[in-house]
């Protein structure tokens, strides 16, 4: 996504949309299934190094960019901490009972969405739109219809909120754009839902039409002005993520932080 | 008439449609994480707006696919957006709006009322929760912490994702806009002939 | 080249038929026109003959013989909604793809395409958001370009142009349309008349009136082609303009007046003004090149942006924004954003509800303005099914109320027809005359001699000259 906001070109970059994907994806699976603690620090701290030293991104915007995650990191952990099971008691006051069990349950939670938000970010801030929908329907054999549906709209995005803007200051003239109540709120979400989808709507009809009467069809043969391909790049990403989910996994077997290797 | 399968049209009002929402759910999360510290779960009464997509999507086409692909593409929407869920979002997107799609499947895609697409929200919320299960340990919690959990998320969806998403659509359809969006049936060719 | 016989066509859920039994044909090279009020379905046609109708839009139609070309280039209306990628060249590039062209001879092709609309831009990547209307109209004949198409089909592809985007664009169709055949829908036809050799007439129906060399219909059919609306050459010189118009107004009190007002976006200054004042009974016309803060201007003025400066009420300070409300009117550009119910007598029925007016006087106020702006029959539609001029009418009448005395239009001529202009300007006048006062921003000139009392320019986020407009003399009758 493009974020206005400067940054260089790294490897990370050039590295295929789709092999971002089949490498970022299973991440998600694999990291689902880890119930050990200290696997997962290690992975946090290896691939926030990867990110920061390889985005591209000045050092003052990514940790910006990190600062809500700190946010959700304690979010996260916190109901697991205050309600969730466990025998040794830390801390009991009404309905909240801290446990050590409970505790690092939820930090081990924490940990878990922060790395999500990580590949997450990671991918986000190194792909463009454009070129991650040509790689799908060069590499993945995404149907165009649905590929150029994506860029379409991706394309409208920026009309869409500009819009948003103008129905807001449209109602507040009317003086329509405050609510009372439960009731009147959702009166209100619809008051600007309407205008909105239906222009959206609209809008998104005359594309696809134009789009048809630009001689697109849906078969696969079609020649692309962006030529995406697998490289070297795809190998060293590769390596990298290797190396940092292996070390970091007998590392934490060698140099526990807390004693705990199952938090279930 | 119409052919099988998804035309260019359908797939892209679909998709615009979604990413409109995809925006929404990514203003969704500070929202939900502003309320989630409270603890006692009432943010999971506003979880059910991360299936309104489905349901209104499905409701505007009427044609099969479109809730599962709407569901997606508001998924890859808020991703794109800088989630701060990140690439698990995909994952949730994906089975919740399968789950959606089941729903609609079941009656045929031959309904279209508050009923089905409350039920479809219903859908979406055991994907949501299964998901949660292997994710978030959520069988850990306290069982009357759970109670609360699991029961505001299926209120909340079934307010959000079923009744309000089902009168945005009426509110819609009196604009007319909608109109060119239903597949034509076999008594519009025939009143050609009166 | 292309040949219907006996069409039918009826939308989904319509009470009636758009086309009955219609029938024509177009030979090769013919440069034919199509005419008629709008509503009469010219544009469905239109899209019939490209075969947009019904690969693309399934509309329920059947045609006793359907004979249209193979390759058409269609030019749409909106010129945000052709568009399917972010960049000029990956656009043209998306046309190339669908035709299979190697990529390595994309980019001469592209720039080759781009030539010949004279779209000179920097730089091929560049945005398709930063393009003026003009330039993107250009840039979809361009794309249309590479499909070599038989048939051009052009879609009011000036309707929401300004005058100078309307003159280019024209000029760059005129130019690759040469030796093509060439079937046009339009509304604004000064340009069009002597380009065409043919036009095709059509009534409210949908029915064919008239069919024939462009000046034989169009000296016979005059007086039914202005009763439509129909932007024709002179319609201006045909017009009788209220008597009132440019006329002083005698109580001219200070309404608004404002000091060193500046206006922002983000962070940036975009609109700066030293001060400003505005007289009872005043029609300020706005105009500028586009982007050069008219709107901004109107948007500072009712606070819808942050902005910084005093602002004095018939000489007493501000105390708040709502306030502002009460005083001020405000007209958008585009009427369904300002709409907030489901109905149009609801519509109308909201402001004097929101005051808590008793509900009789509010039904009195609502059956008054029905009346004044000719929506009775439209009452319990929604108000986004009504006619472009109907949703123009409706915007006004809805927005303004008693209490105000100032009312601001960004561009509220823009897209609509002769006929409703000239219904909307006589409406403002008349409100004028009742000691309001009027700013708008407009890009008709026309309208600026006609109606204005004093006119804005504004150039780069700055008030560049104030200066009364001398009223123009009524000519009656004029060549008719």
């Amino acid at each position: 996504m493009r974020w206005n906001i400067e940054y260089k070109e790294t490897w990370l970059h050039q590295a295929n949309p789709t092999a971002k994907l089949l490498l970022f994806l299973p991440m998600f699976v694999v990291i689902v299934f880890v119930h050990n603690p200290n696997v997962l620090i290690n992975w946090t701290i290896g691939f926030t190094v990867l990110f920061m030293l390889f985005s591209g991104y000045r050092m003052k915007h990514v940790l910006l960019l990190f600062m809500p995650f700190l946010f959700i990191f304690i979010s996260t952990s916190s109901s697991m901490i205050l309600f969730g099971k466990g025998e040794t008691t830390w801390f009991r006051w009404g309905l909240v009972h801290i446990t050590e069990e409970s505790f690092y349950r939820g930090v081990h939670l924490g940990f878990r969405t922060l790395l999500f938000a990580i590949f997450g970010l990671m991918f986000a801030l190194t792909t463009k739109p454009v070129l991650l929908f040509y790689s799908l329907m060069q590499q993945a054999k995404l149907k165009p219809k649905y590929a150029y549906s994506f860029l379409a709209a991706v394309r409208l995005l920026p009309i869409m909120l500009e819009e948003f803007q103008t129905v807001h200051q449209a109602l507040k003239v009317r003086r329509a754009a405050k609510a009372k109540g439960f009731r009147g709120k959702l009166e209100l979400v619809k008051r600007y839902a309407i205008p909105l989808l239906s222009q959206s709507i609209r809008r998104a009809q005359r594309i696809a039409v134009s789009m048809e009467a630009k001689g697109f069809t849906n078969e696969r043969t079609r020649t692309f002005y962006y030529e995406v391909t697998f490289g070297k790049y795809d190998v060293y990403l590769f390596v990298v993520m290797f190396v940092i989910v292996v070390v970091g996994y007998y590392m934490a077997d060698a140099f526990p932080y807390v004693a705990i290797k199952d938090v279930r | 008439m119409q052919k099988k399968g998804l035309k260019l049209t359908d797939v892209l009002t679909t998709v615009v449609i979604a990413i409109v929402f995809g925006i929404v759910y990514k203003v969704w999360g500070p929202l939900y994480y502003a309320v989630k510290p409270l603890g006692l779960h009432l943010d999971q009464l506003i979880y059910g707006m991360w299936f309104i997509a489905a349901t209104v999507a499905y409701l505007l086409i009427r044609k099969p696919g479109v809730a599962l692909l709407a569901e997606v593409a508001a998924a890859s929407g808020e991703f794109l957006a800088g989630s701060e869920w990140g690439l698990e979002v995909l994952f949730y997107g994906f089975v919740q709006g399968l789950f959606a799609e089941l729903v609609f499947a079941a009656f045929r895609y031959k309904r279209f009322d508050v009923a089905v697409v409350s039920l479809a929200a219903v859908g979406s919320t055991i994907a949501s929760l299964v998901l949660d299960f292997y994710k978030g340990y959520i069988d850990q919690l306290a069982w009357w912490n759970l109670t609360l959990f699991i029961g505001a998320r299926f209120v909340g969806a079934i307010i959000i994702a079923g009744v309000f998403a089902y009168s945005l659509v009426k509110a819609l359809e009196a604009t007319g806009v909608t109109q060119l969006l239903r597949p034509t049936t076999k008594e519009d060719y025939d009143s050609l002939d009166k | 080249m292309i040949h219907i016989e006996q069409l039918r066509l009826k939308f989904p859920g319509a009470e009636k038929r758009l086309f009955t039994d219609v029938s024509l044909s177009i030979q090769k090279g013919e440069k034919v026109l199509l005419l008629g009020p709008s509503g009469c379905g010219k544009s469905t046609l239109l899209q019939v003959m490209a075969g947009i109708i019904p690969r693309s839009l399934d509309v329920p139609m059947k045609a006793k013989k359907l004979h249209i070309p193979k390759r058409v280039g269609y030019v749409f209306q909106d010129p945000d909604a052709q568009f399917c990628m972010p960049y000029v060249d990956e656009e043209m590039a998306f046309v190339l793809e669908n035709l299979g062209v190697p990529r390595e001879e994309m980019n001469e092709k592209i720039a080759h395409m781009l030539q010949r609309v004279r779209l000179r831009l920097p730089h091929v990547h560049v945005p398709i958001q930063t393009l003026s209307g003009g330039m993107k109209q250009r840039l979809a004949i361009a794309s249309v370009l590479a499909l070599e198409p038989d048939v051009l089909c052009l879609d009011e592809p000036t309707a929401l142009l300004d005058e100078e985007g309307t003159k280019t664009v024209w000029e760059t169709l005129k130019e690759v349309a040469e030796d093509r055949t060439v079937v046009i829908v339009e509304h604004k036809i000064d340009h069009v008349l002597d380009f065409v050799e043919r036009i095709i007439l059509f009534n409210e129906h949908g029915d064919i009136i008239a069919d024939g060399p462009t000046h034989v219909v169009f000296s016979t059919y005059r007086s039914f082609i202005a009763e439509q609306g129909i932007w024709y050459p002179n319609v201006w010189e045909t017009y009788e303009k209220p008597k009132t118009a440019q006329q002083p107004y005698a109580q001219a009190d200070v309404l608004l007046h404002v000091q060193s007002l500046r206006g922002f976006r983000q962070k940036e200054e975009k609109i700066a003004i030293d001060q400003l004042t505005i007289y009872a009974g005043e029609w300020i016309a706005v105009t500028g090149e586009n982007g050069a803060g008219k709107s901004t201007l109107l948007q500072s003025l009712m606070k819808l942006i942050r902005t910084e400066g005093d602002m004095y009420w018939q000489q007493q300070p501000l105390a708040n924004d709502e306030l502002l409300y009460d005083h001020i009117a405000f007209v958008f550009q585009n009427p369904e954003f300002q709409f907030v119910t489901n109905r149009v007598d609801d519509e109308l029925a909201y402001a004097s509800r929101l005051e808590k007016r008793p509900e009789h006087e509010v039904d009195d106020e609502v059956e008054r303005l029905l009346e004044r702006f000719h929506l009775n029959e439209q009452r319990y539609l929604h108000p986004y099914q009504l006619s472009v001029g109907q949703k123009r009418r409706l915007s006004v009448a809805a927005s303004v109320t008693d209490s105000h005395r100032l009312l601001l239009l960004d561009e509220p001529t823009f897209g609509q027809d002769a006929k409703n202009t000239f219904a909307l300007l006589e409406w403002l006048e008349a409100y004028r005359q009742q000691g309001k006062a009027i700013v708008m921003v407009t890009h008709d000139e026309r309208i600026v001699s006609e109606f204005a009392t004093r006119r804005w320019i504004i150039e780069n986020g700055k008030l560049v000259a104030d200066e009364p407009v001398a009223p123009r003399m009524f000519v009656r009758g004029g060549i008719g």
